[in-house]
């Protein structure tokens, strides 16, 4: 289903709970926020979305603008234009339960950014391997899509790509490549608007799954310090695509913290 | 499967490939192309090239044209990503086809 979202047209996909007896009142509801360039609502379609409306649980799955079957605008990919359009979605869909948005990489940037700035719509929030939208991650961004924009355009990159990682990432890369010089997204999204490093604009519970071995998990002992209600789980011998390589580890995590928060919601 | 033992007409293997050839020529469409040849060995990825998020927009067609009788995406939540990318079309053929024998056997009973 395709549905306008301010100046845009989101392509959403939702799966309904399925009953469950011990359910009282409404079911909950996941918001899943796919990542930038190579990502799409594919990844979690194929991968937690159907466990969790099996659990349950009512599942949402949009494409990011820019990606997947989404309008890809020229310009306009600020963070707040990210979190502007999961806001548009929820209005459009008339939610009026407060969600469960759970992001991979640059969604969970976006989940965190949609908690601070829109307190009232979001229950919990949870990054998978992302970093929540201060002042340095704008830095780390900056860095790292200009030299994706810069390399990606080389035909030779792809190829080295092709050879080392397979046809299918060449394929991805060719795609990333795509938005990179046909938008100002790598110029757009490391200078949209921050919150402050003490993170004290995310109020709600948060968290946060890592893999060991990406340089990400080094956030840990300071997200436990600058925020009350926060877990962080880190996976052993794992890099950054803790979604797609451990997919059963991500869901059993993630259901629990639904359920866990689920009283919280119920009695608000 | 070169027989179809229930005689549904619905379930037959040639008119579900028939169908679903359509339908991804429909998705091909989108992108200029029209000219794909499309058989049971044919790969989602390789062949067609198509992305993961297009294998999400088959399903909702899938769903247009079957109904509730066959669930796209529980059959792929089976599957491992790189399962997923190496899909055919007579794999998901021969999954339509069970799915429509399996509704129909229950529908008789």
């Amino acid at each position: 289903m395709k549905i306008r979202t301010g100046e845009i047209t989101t392509h959403v996909q939702r799966l309904p709970a399925a009953p469950r007896e011990e359910q009282q009142g409404e079911p909950p509801v996941v918001v899943f926020v796919h990542g930038l360039l190579t990502d799409s609502l594919a990844s979690y379609y194929f991968t937690l979305g159907p466990a969790f409306a099996a659990e349950g649980i009512d599942v949402i799955m949009y494409d990011l603008r820019g990606h997947g079957r989404s309008d890809r605008p020229h310009s306009g990919y600020q963070l707040e234009s990210f979190v502007g359009d999961l806001a548009g979605l929820l209005d459009a869909l008339g939610e009026h339960r407060r969600v469960h948005v759970v992001g991979n990489s640059f969604g969970g940037t976006i989940a965190a950014a949609a908690a601070a700035w829109h307190p009232d719509r979001v229950a919990t929030v949870t990054m998978i391997e992302s970093e929540p939208p201060v002042a340095e991650w704008t830095r780390h961004m900056a860095d790292g899509l200009a030299d994706a924009k810069d390399q990606l355009r080389h035909e030779e990159v792809i190829g080295w790509i092709k050879d080392n990682h397979g046809a299918h990432t060449a394929r991805l890369s060719r795609g990333a490549s795509r938005i990179l010089q046909t938008t100002t997204l790598a110029e757009d999204v490391p200078s949209g608007r921050v919150i402050a490093d003490d993170l004290s604009a995310i109020n709600c519970p948060l968290l946060a799954i890592f893999g060991d071995e990406s340089g990400l998990s080094a956030q840990v002992p300071a997200l436990e310090t600058k925020l009350d209600r926060c877990r962080t789980v880190v996976l052993p011998d794992q890099g950054h695509s803790v979604l797609v390589e451990r997919t059963e580890d991500t869901r059993d995590i993630l259901l629990a913290w639904v359920r866990e928060h689920e009283l919280a919601e119920a009695v608000r | 499967m070169t027989t179809d033992a229930t005689g549904f007409a619905t379930a037959d293997p040639g008119e579900v490939l028939a169908d679903i050839a359509g339908m991804l020529r429909a998705l091909l469409e989108e992108y200029g192309l029209d000219e794909a040849e499309i058989t049971r060995e044919t790969t989602f990825h390789d062949d067609l090239e198509l992305e993961s998020i297009d294998l999400v927009a088959l399903s909702g067609t899938l769903r247009e044209h079957y109904g509730d009788r066959v669930n796209f995406a529980e059959f792929v939540a089976d599957l491992e990503l790189d399962e997923i990318i190496a899909l055919t079309v007579g794999q998901l053929t021969d999954y339509v086809v069970k799915s429509l024998q399996a509704t129909e056997a229950g529908g008789s009973r």
